[in-house]
This record gives C-alpha cells, structure tokens and sequence, in this order.
C-alpha cells in the first residue's frame, strides 16, 4: 500500500442546528482516484471543501500530507498549496486571461518570475489541449474551454492531490467529454483525486473506490464493480435508478 | 434687466482658479474616499467582530449625519484634538474623504457580496492569502461590477465639494458669490456656475452609462 496523502478522522460539521456531516472516516492514498456521489444536499461537497479548510468543521480532524489542519501551527494557505481545487462553475478570474488565470498564484505565492511562470502555465494549457487559447479571457471561452483552464491553474501550484467539485454538472454534454478526457489523464500519471461526480463513466475507468453519501453520512464504500452490481442500502439503489 | 454676459468674461480666471480648487478638493476626496472605501467594504463584509462592528459603527455614524456638519466638524474640532490649526482646504479634504467613504464602502460591500462563495474559494485554493485575494481578486472584480455605481458617486462628491463654501475655502461656489457681492450680478453669475457643474456632470454621467453598456456587450463581468 502506497502513503497515505489524506486522511479524514471522524470530522463532523454543523451548519447552525443541521448536521451536515456525521463522523466521516476516509482514507484517501497517494495516486488513487475516488468518486464522491450521492444526492444532492447529502454533504458531498461540504466534504470536500472541508478536506481544504475552505470550509470550518467542528469535530474530527482532515491530515494532509501528514499536515493537521486543526492543529494550531498549521497554515492554511501554506497548506492549501498542496491540494487543487476545481469547481462546478469554473470560476475563473474574469477580468484575467487565461494566461493570467494560472500564473497568478504561481507568481504571488511562489514568487516565480512572470517569464517562467507564463512558460509553466503554457506548458499545461498545452497539457488540458488548448494552447491557442491563453490570451483569451474567459468571457470568450466556452464552458468545457473554461474548466479546463480552470484545471491547469489548479495544476500550476503542483499540487500533491486534487479535488474536483461536480465539474462537469455545469456543462453541455458534448464538452463533458473534453474535461473528463483531461481529468482521466491525470488520474492515470498519478495524481491523487477526490471528485464529487456523478459521472459513472469516469468512475469506471479511473476511481479507485466509490463513496456514495445520504444525509452527510458515507453509506456505501466499494469499488465500481460492487457500487455498481450489488448496491447494499436502498438509497444507494434508488439513487442508481436515478441517474443511469 | 438684461443679461450682462461681460461680468463672467471679465472674472473668468478668478472663477476658473476657484473650478481647479474644486478639482483638486474633488480628485482627492475621491482618491482617498474609494481607496478607504475598499477597506470599509471589507470590514463591511469581515467575519471578525472586532473589525465588523467599529467599522459598521462608523458607517452607520457618518452616513446619519449631514455632510455640513462633518465639515464644520473637521474644521472646528479637530484641531483642538490635534493640537494645530488646518487650513480650510485640509480640513475639507479630510471631511469628504471620511464621509465619501462610508458610501464608497457600502458600494465596495455590495460588489464584494455580489462574487460567489467559490470564486473566492478558487483563490483561496491555490494558497493565496487574504490580502492577495482582496488585491487580485475580489477588489479589481467588485470595481468592475461597481463602476457606474462609483462614477454616479464621484459626480455626487464633485457636486457635494461646493458645501466647502462654508468653511470659507475659495473653490467655485464660493468664488462665484465673492464675484456677485462685487458686482450683484447673481443671474448671471449663478447660472454660469450652474451650467459648468452641469456639463462637468453631464459628461461624467455619460462616461458611465458607455463603461455600463460596454461590461454588459462584452459581457467581461
């Protein structure tokens, strides 16, 4: 068994009154590839933004690359370096080119200068396939261009792993193909993934193991084959029925 | 009684040295008003108490009060907390930038509240820190979204800076009425002043309307 890059101990979080994740356990190893799923509201995407820091939680604990981020030392922005982030509706930069999208970060945090941090960053719009687009700004892109873009800025930060919110519910289905295809390339060289996804095709070729989660807790763990063929719990089953 | 268009030819470069008073008093009122405004629209916006409720206090305070008391304020009771005498144009620089920013703010407030959780979020994920994401981020996109809202602020500061007149400070306004206790030539005099703010507006306004109309085609925001 390879290292362990995340770990979630027992972490619960609260939203007020409502319970929007109970006593979650997972072990993510480097250069595995898991696929949250679930329904809507059961807590997929809190998860994730908790593995972050992007969003507080009140019990428990997420260690990543052997880093706490409730221990008291811990920086968050130093951490967060480590872990890209892609989200449902890209969320580019507006007023920045796609060029200026990714070297952002690179340049402010990592204090590299602009002309290596503009090869850097042509370097992975040529690696998501769209190396013409780099002085284009995202008004002027189309969705599955945009999250593309959006996948080499987090990339550009040369990230230890990576989690991907819903990234393609937001898109046409024939530009789903384009973020997924990017998406199974850097599964298969290594990168360490979690993705909140309902995209069974992906989750076949790639994922490591599925989670399904129901009102923020993991009901179902397995990998594809046994998600698939042999649902344990009924939401898991209704909730097949639903999306194939 | 006729119009006498020759008082106006005849002071004219007394009352355009009072128009570059008005000028100078507005550029600086508005430099400092919006760039105070940026930081009042993220207290505005701060999860931390402490910064949260001095900062919506002062807004709340200032936004209540009538700009000429601020002034007469500034002008007469600050220089006994300071110690020293300001000069009319001093205090009436400090008094707008103060007042000015509390709407420059709640201007800043709305365009940060109009940029969603997780294009913050994105900034945050590459490990940017808080200041980064203000200056690169969620600032530059709130000016943006904000603009004919700041530039229909601007031209309320430029009109507002006539309220100086009472402190004695020799800007437009104030010029204008020396001319007419000269001359008593009040038609003349205060319809002259009133079509230089109006153009100076007018055009203002119309630089507003082409950035609103601009962002929108280009759709950028």
């Amino acid at each position: 068994m390879s290292e362990v890059m995340i770990e979630i101990d027992n972490l619960s979080k609260w939203f007020g009154d409502f319970k929007a994740l109970s006593n979650i356990n997972e072990t993510v190893r480097k250069g595995q590839t898991i696929v949250l799923c679930g329904p809507s509201g059961s807590g997929k995407s809190t998860l994730l933004r908790c593995i972050n820091g992007l969003e507080p939680f009140q019990e428990g604990d997420v260690i990543v690359d052997g880093t706490s981020l409730t221990a008291r030392k811990t920086n968050l922005n130093t951490l967060r370096q480590k872990i890209g982030m892609v989200f449902q509706r890209f969320e580019l930069y507006p007023h920045m080119t796609a060029l200026e999208n990714i070297t952002l970060a690179p340049r402010k945090v990592r204090n590299l200068p602009r002309k290596e941090a503009d090869e850097k960053a042509k370097q992975l719009l040529e690696r998501v396939g769209i190396p013409e687009k780099a002085h284009n700004y995202p008004a002027s892109l189309s969705g599955g261009q945009q999250q593309r873009v959006a996948i080499a800025r987090a990339l550009a930060m040369e990230p230890k792993a990576m989690l991907f919110d819903e990234p393609t519910s937001a898109l046409d289905p024939e530009m789903i193909k384009e973020v997924l295809e990017v998406m199974i390339n850097l599964a298969k060289e290594g990168m360490t993934m979690v993705c909140v996804t309902h995209e069974m095709g992906f989750a076949r070729e790639v994922a490591d193991e599925i989670i399904f989660m129901d009102e923020g807790k993991i009901v179902e763990r397995g990998s594809y084959e046994e998600f698939f063929n042999n649902p344990q719990s009924d939401r898991a089953r209704d909730f097949l029925e639903h999306i194939l | 009684m006729s119009f006498d268009y020759q008082v106006i030819v005849e002071y004219l470069p007394f009352l355009l040295g009072g128009l570059v008073v008005t000028f100078k008093l507005a550029g600086l009122a508005l430099a400092g008003g919006i760039s105070l405004g940026m930081l009042v629209g993220l207290g505005r916006i701060s999860d931390k108490n402490w910064i949260y409720y001095p900062v919506s206090a002062y807004v709340n305070f200032l936004r209540n009060i009538p700009l000429i008391i601020i002034i007469f304020w500034v002008y007469f009771i600050l220089p006994i907390i300071v110690g020293r005498n300001l000069n009319p144009f001093t205090s009436a620089v400090i008094a707008f930038i103060i007042f000015e920013a509390t709407y420059f703010g709640e201007i800043f407030r709305a365009g940060y509240q109009s940029i969603s959780k997780d294009m913050v979020g994105s900034a945050y994920a590459t490990g940017l820190t808080y200041w980064q994401v203000a200056r690169y981020v969620t600032i530059p996109i709130a000016f943006r979204r904000m603009l004919p809202s700041l530039i229909t602020q601007s031209i309320i500061t430029f009109q507002d800076t006539s309220l100086a007149f009472v402190i004695g400070l020799h800007e437009f306004v104030t010029r204008g009425n020396i001319v007419n206790n000269l001359e008593y030539r009040s038609i003349e005099i205060y319809s002259f002043v009133a079509v230089v703010f109006l153009v100076l507006c007018y055009v203002g306004s119309r630089i507003s309307l082409h950035f609103e109309t601009k962002y929108r085609r280009a759709n950028v925001l």
